[in-house]
């Protein structure tokens, strides 16, 4: 079912949340919303549940206004950071709840509702867990029954909020494969809220950053990653080098390099000579030995080789000043170049984002 | 050197130090001369000059009635403040409202204020000279110095007592388990029946048997209203300081012990219910 969120806004307080967001989530996708906290991605998260309700702005579910429909109505299926296991049931009676408490008529036979919730436990491979309680299982399986749980209903569109955000590295990354496994096999619509762009990388169709209330860019993961519509996106997406700089008619200046200036950028600056910032991710910074193939035009020293499994950074030391640089290249290059502290290296651009050097 | 040695011994031994000893026997002779040494002297005291004595004193006609208004006033005042206590609970910890705070501080006042107090201000309200007084006579309705009043200054005494229980259980379970029964379709009562009731039952029951430990022993708030009337107006902690007063120490001490066991009764009644919970037994194999 598809979701249409128009000019939501919300507050609480004194707190703006909120500031108009408007976000289309078609039929079968898989939207990750991604934001730093307290940006208002869970609050607009509970809004599309109905847990919340906006100041101003309409929810549409499937093309039909639902802002005023109560939670039941939605068949919203709603995951928890904590999972919310119903702590005195056990894990059968927890994926059972929401077929036990359908109107007389509409509940399905106690044999009936034993086979889902059995077929359900097995698709999240808990089948010998039925008689546990959730205090006794770990992290990882208590937000597999709460997924199972949230199924049990079938509900048009499956929201979580930070679903794996109270597990462990290892646990989180099994847990978000098998989540995007499960979305590829069940193709219900889902919004998940993540303050981590791996995750939000690995899982989602779509991503729509949040910041401070207000949508910043929603776009395919590699189109956000590669992309970003602002020094936020840039930033918040991964890491990222920040190097002063200024316009010089067609072209930009970065230290010693002159660069040829993105051809969108004219519109955002009307001044031919404006102060400028140079966002570039440490592997887009292309390093070489000094004096091979030219070298590039702008030195550096190598000043710390960190081994960081299958990448190598390198911090290097730009000459003429300008803050620390990261590079990071493969370990297949590194055993090749064998880079050490000290040495120098010739430094170029591959690819860059040229902001306002006001941007935030 | 010593310090040392004895921290890498110990895992192995299990030997306790010296300060958790300490602190233990401190509990322990605490208990024992604040707490067990009264409770045998009543039992003791009762059974004095013999079983028969005993009950006699608490099957005489007075006895019955305070035995029997007692537990009245407790079968009204107890499930009312249930209510209550429930409703504030849920109120002041799932929602936000103008005024929480008030109700909040309002709730504790019966124990900052002294039950005394509690007693004379429903004198002032409802007594012959008070208030309402001359609308109660005129309408031939007795508060002061009858049951009604006995039941309204126990229930002002012992209404925190659930409150205070569930509030902090509440708000430190918070309200994710009743959004996620209600996103699965769940009415609100079917929440509160199968989600919010289960979660806080083990603390509403220890908020009831407080409140029914206190509302069966209430002394002072009491005795302000009810005016002493023997075998009408008097509750059993009344009817043992009367006894008291009269120098009929088997008596006191014999309808003491009584209520005493009562006490004793719904501990041992809790005990078995955290017992038989099996979601509890899962916590602590």
């Amino acid at each position: 079912m598809s979701i249409s969120v128009r000019g939501i806004t919300k507050r609480f307080g004194e707190f703006q949340a909120l500031r108009g967001i408007d976000l289309d989530v078609a039929t079968g996708e898989l939207v990750a919303l991604l934001g730093p906290s307290g940006c208002g991605k869970t609050t607009l998260l509970r809004i599309i549940a109905g847990l919340e309700s906006a100041d101003a702005g309409v929810v549409r579910f499937a093309g039909q206004d639902a802002t005023d429909w109560p939670v039941r109505k939605r068949k919203v299926g709603f995951v928890f950071q904590h999972y919310a296991l119903f702590r005195h049931m056990t894990v059968s009676d927890n994926v059972a709840f929401g077929l036990n408490v359908k109107p007389r008529r509409e509940r399905p036979s106690k044999a009936k509702i034993a086979a889902r919730v059995a077929e359900l436990l097995k698709l999240v491979q808990l089948d010998w867990a039925g008689d546990r309680y959730p205090a006794q299982l770990s992290g990882g399986q208590r937000q597999r029954v709460a997924l199972a749980r949230a199924l049990a209903v079938e509900p048009d569109v499956l929201l979580l909020d930070e679903p794996f955000g109270a597990l462990d590295t290892q646990v989180r990354q099994e847990l978000r494969r098998w989540l995007r496994r499960l979305h590829d096999e069940l193709h219900f619509t889902s919004v998940f809220v993540t303050h981590d762009q791996h995750e939000a990388l690995e899982v989602a169709d779509r991503i729509v950053v949040l910041n401070a209330g207000k949508l910043e860019q929603a776009g395919a993961p590699d189109q956000v990653y590669d992309a970003p519509s602002s020094a936020f996106v840039h930033r918040f997406l991964g890491s990222v080098n920040e190097i002063p700089g200024e316009l010089a008619g067609d072209q930009v200046r970065v230290g010693p390099l002159a660069l040829e200036r993105p051809a969108h950028l004219a519109a955002q600056f009307s001044a031919p000579d404006a102060p400028v910032k140079v966002l570039v991710r440490p592997h887009e910074i292309a390093v070489e030995r000094a004096g091979e193939r030219g070298g590039g035009a702008w030195q550096a020293e190598v000043k710390a080789v960190r081994m960081l499994g299958p990448i190598v950074r390198l911090e290097l030391l730009p000459d003429g000043g300008g803050p620390v640089l990261e590079a990071e290249i493969s370990r297949e290059r590194y055993e090749q170049e064998r880079f050490v502290a000290g040495e120098r290296v010739g430094l170029s651009l591959r690819r860059f984002e040229v902001y306002g050097a006001d941007a935030a | 050197m010593d310090g040392a040695e004895f921290a890498l011994r110990t895992p192995t031994r299990r030997r306790l130090h010296k300060g958790p000893l300490l602190a233990i026997g401190i509990a322990v002779a605490y208990v024992a001369i604040v707490l067990v040494l009264p409770l045998v002297t009543v039992f003791g005291e009762a059974l004095d000059k013999g079983f028969g004595l005993a009950l006699a004193a608490i099957t005489e006609p007075d006895a019955l009635a305070a035995i029997r208004l007692t537990l009245t006033v407790a079968a009204i005042a107890v499930p009312l403040n249930l209510i209550f206590g429930l409703a504030a609970s849920w109120a002041v910890a799932k929602f936000e409202f103008r005024g929480k705070s008030v109700l909040v501080a309002l709730i504790d006042l019966p124990f900052a204020v002294s039950p005394v107090i509690s007693g004379l201000i429903y004198v002032l309200v409802f007594g012959a000279q008070g208030w309402l007084g001359p609308w109660l006579v005129a309408h031939d309705i007795h508060v002061i110095f009858a049951v009604p009043g006995i039941v309204l200054a126990t229930m002002f005494v012992t209404f925190p007592f659930v409150a205070r229980e569930l509030i902090p259980l509440m708000q430190a379970q918070g309200k994710d388990e009743e959004e996620t029964a209600i996103s699965l379709g769940a009415s609100g009562w079917q929440t509160f029946r199968r989600v919010t009731l289960p979660n806080i039952r083990l603390g509403l029951l220890y908020g009831v048997l407080l409140c029914n430990a206190r509302a069966m022993g209430e002394f002072g708030a009491v005795s302000v209203v009810s005016g002493h009337i023997r075998g009408l107006t008097n509750t059993m902690p009344l009817h043992i300081e009367m006894l008291y007063n009269d120098y009929d120490h088997v008596g006191a001490f014999a309808v003491a012990a009584l209520l005493t066991l009562l006490a004793l009764l719904t501990l041992v009644a809790k005990s078995i219910l955290e017992w038989r919970s099996p979601e509890l037994r899962a916590h602590h194999p």
